[in-house]
């Protein structure tokens, strides 16, 4: 008889696993691999990162080649950052994502440090998403109605509905927004990687001087490269899903690594053929506001910035359902463990989703967008900014949770080498890039971006130490996530397996 | 034996559930499935709470080897990782590797009660094993084959020692699997019925003129361990007389041996 029929026949007890997990009330184990890529895929916005990218990232690096590559350095820094993101995702399963893992790391502060971020990166860039999804929609609905074109109401109020069409999908339960999510992702997806292979089509034959490297710096390089990164921040998201995606262990991290992948791809792509066009017209990128637009229209295509906005409307409001998706399973998390009143880890019986986070955390993230179309600032400066605030959350998150790899598996005895060399270079490449950003965005005219982000910092930190006083013991509880239960282990009470010598 | 109807209500959901189907074997891939199975019965000698480390000492394999082989491991479920993170223990899904690969014979003992059975019953004499939601056939009658042997096990509202587990898991109140396509007032009338009967009963579900009724076998804490059912002609099922004196009997017998 072998060991392991031995322990089949009579399982020997297990002690310290529960009947319930500590994260009880999502949709345990219910959505599988296709809907938690395509939560990742949306948290990107591809589309929109893959039309706005390549001309911002030209526009520092100053040659077409340049342009190409820092893209790609991007692509490699992201799969390495992934790849530490991976460690955690193969061993916790978690709703809290990279907070959680942090916490269960390098402890509650840091935890909370990496929370903060997390929440200002989510936040923000559904703020940006709703904004870019309402700024587009308002011209698609002004180019139908002339008469409502031009006036402040008309975004504010598409911001909005769109705002409750978030709550309601979000609400609505994990399989419900993640179908949305890639209904709504692909048609936009597929608009987009239509006109960039009608783009390559018409400009035809590669003329290989469209990527010299000429009048590009190092230092040049360095920032487009940075610039370039914060179009993959997001892939990082379906590690919130880790209680209800089916055997998470395997779908988390092959989404996290397909998404970079993917998305490196079509940038790479929608990068080339945007340059391969300009030069092809002999203009510059960097003068386009539109760069797709510019070029379909210089080509003769008919009816692309229609198409375009389509695309990048539907892109907008993915990117916004699968942020604050996770946004709410963060918040749940925390308030699971009381770090926030105990009613955000409350979930709803039929829906299983988080509500109270969710219609706590909607309103105010669809108010800011609102605000600012109704004070008739334009909202495309607005984006500017509210993309600095998020992407320097996200990338905050990043360097903390590379740095916290090693300290969690050397404490259970699993580092090796390669992993620990991969994460501190993570931690530090990335590291000197946020600090390089910071510095980049604080002297532009967005710095009131690093001004929002800075502060968000501090309230977070602020509400964790009130947070403490008097609940030393919440130190201990932070970092819960979905723990094995008996039903998933042999010999674990109170349901031993069938046929036991017992 | 006729065949009775498509076997349906396993669709989508199992198919869902089912691991990617391996594509090709090659190169190394057959030392590879050699050293998980070790690391599989490693963890089943060590017993709960043992480290990777200790995996990868044990059985002499590089770390990194043994490291992958256990995320692998983790990634489908056949091991588990503990809430401290260190340690390992094996998941309930090695229970189903295992009974694929070797069903476990009833004991010796089993197989006397249900020779005997067999010797003084006209009809099938038929025992299965329970495990969560799911029938597993422990011994079944090769003199008297079931109709549709996979739909009996599957479908636990068509069979007696389906429907017997069915109201087992409808008392519970257990989520019921996807293969249950039976109205909930159905599966109520079914648990019912058993309930009263202190047996299941099935008649002419699967062949026209027979039937079935499967008696439980409890084991501690009155669990529903295994069920032995008879199948015999639509008279006999409907009034079994002494026979069924006969198998509680033997139900009886096989309790101590199975339980």
């Amino acid at each position: 008889m072998t060991a392991l029929e031995r322990a089949i026949a009579s399982p020997p007890p297990v002690p310290g696993i529960g009947t319930r997990s500590p994260v009880e009330g999502l949709d345990r184990r219910s959505v599988g691999f296709v809907d938690v890529l395509a939560q990742s895929v949306s948290a990107m916005a591809p589309s929109a990162a893959a039309t706005l990218i390549p001309a911002l990232v030209a526009g520092v690096v100053g040659s077409p080649g340049g342009t190409v590559l820092a893209l790609a350095t991007a692509l490699l820094l992201s799969l390495l950052v992934a790849s530490c993101v991976n460690q955690f995702a193969r061993r916790i399963a978690a709703a809290g994502s990279l907070y959680t893992y942090v916490a269960r790391s390098l402890g509650a502060g840091p935890g909370v440090i990496a929370g903060t971020a997390l929440l200002l990166g989510y936040g923000f860039i559904s703020m940006f998403a709703l904004a870019g999804a309402g700024h587009t929609a308002a011209l698609l609905l002004g180019r139908a109605a002339p008469g409502a074109a031009g006036s402040p109401l008309l975004p504010a109020v598409v911001i909005a509905v769109l705002a409750a069409v978030v709550f309601a999908v979000v609400a609505g339960g994990v399989r419900l927004s993640t179908r949305v999510t890639l209904v709504v992702e692909s048609v936009s997806v597929a608009i987009i990687l239509a006109l960039v292979v009608a783009l390559l089509v018409t400009v035809g034959p590669v003329d290989i001087r469209a990527l010299s490297l000429e009048g590009t710096s190092p230092a040049a390089f360095a920032v487009g490269a940075v610039l370039a990164v914060t179009a993959f921040v997001g892939f990082e998201t379906p590690t919130t899903l880790g209680v209800e995606a089916r055997r998470p262990f395997s779908a988390i991290p092959r989404a996290v690594r397909w998404t970079v992948l993917g998305a490196g791809g079509f940038y790479l792509l929608a990068c080339y053929s945007q340059l391969v066009g300009f030069h092809a017209l002999g203009l510059d990128i960097t003068g386009s506001d539109s760069p797709v637009d510019d070029l379909a229209a210089a080509n003769g295509v008919e009816g692309v910035g229609l198409m375009l906005d389509v695309g990048i409307a539907a892109s907008c409001l993915a990117c916004a359902i699968a942020s604050m998706m996770a946004l709410v399973r963060v918040l749940f998390s925390m308030g699971r463990e009381g770090v926030l009143p105990a009613a955000f880890g409350r979930t709803h019986a039929r829906f299983r989703t988080p509500l109270v986070a969710v219609a706590a955390s909607v309103p105010v993230v669809a108010a800011v967008p609102v605000a600012v179309a109704l004070t008739g600032v334009p909202l495309w400066d607005a984006m500017g900014v509210l993309l600095v605030a998020s992407a320097a959350g996200y990338i905050t998150a990043y360097v903390v949770a590379c740095a916290a790899v090693p300290v969690l598996l050397g404490r259970i005895g699993e580092l090796t080498v390669a992993v620990g060399l991969r994460a501190v270079t993570a931690a530090l490449l990335l590291g000197g890039a946020l600090v390089a950003y910071l510095v980049l965005e604080v002297t532009s005219e967005r710095w009131v971006g690093v001004l929002l982000f800075a502060g968000g910092m501090l309230a977070g930190g602020l509400a964790y130490a009130i947070a403490l006083r008097g609940r030393p013991w919440l130190r201990e509880r932070v970092g819960v996530y979905d723990e094995p239960v008996a039903a998933d282990v042999l010999g674990a009470d109170p349901l031993p397996a069938a046929h036991g010598g017992e | 034996m006729t065949w009775s109807g498509p076997r349906t209500g396993q669709g989508a959901d199992a198919l869902d559930r089912a691991a990617p189907a391996p594509t090709d074997l090659r190169g190394r891939q057959p030392k590879a499935i050699h050293s998980a199975l070790s690391v599989i019965e490693e963890v089943a000698r060590s017993g709960p709470g043992v480290t990777a480390h200790e995996i990868s000492s044990a059985l002499g394999m590089p770390r990194a080897t043994a490291y992958r082989l256990i995320a692998l491991l983790v990634e489908d479920e056949y091991l588990v990782r503990m809430p401290d993170l260190r340690g390992f223990t094996l998941g309930r899904k090695v229970v189903e590797l295992a009974s694929l690969v070797a069903p476990p014979p009833p004991p010796r003992a089993a197989r006397s009660v249900l020779d005997a059975l067999r010797g003084h019953i006209r009809g099938g004499i038929h025992l299965v094993r329970y495990d969560g939601d799911r029938v597993h056939p422990l011994d079944l009658d090769p003199d008297f084959p079931l109709t549709d042997e996979p739909r009996a096990l599957r479908e636990l509202d068509a069979s007696a020692m389906g429907r017997l587990l069915l109201a087992e898991l409808a008392a519970a109140g257990e989520p019921l699997p996807g293969t249950v396509r039976a109205s909930a007032e159905r599966v109520a009338a079914i648990r019912r019925e058993t309930e009263a009967a202190g047996y299941a009963r099935q008649v002419a579900e699967f062949s026209r003129g027979y039937g079935c009724i499967a008696l439980p076998i409890r084991g501690p804490r009155g669990r529903l361990v295994a069920g032995l059912a008879l199948s015999a002609p639509v008279t006999r099922v409907e009034d079994p007389g002494d026979v069924l004196d006969r198998l509680r009997d033997g139900a009886r017998s096989l309790e101590p041996l199975l339980g």
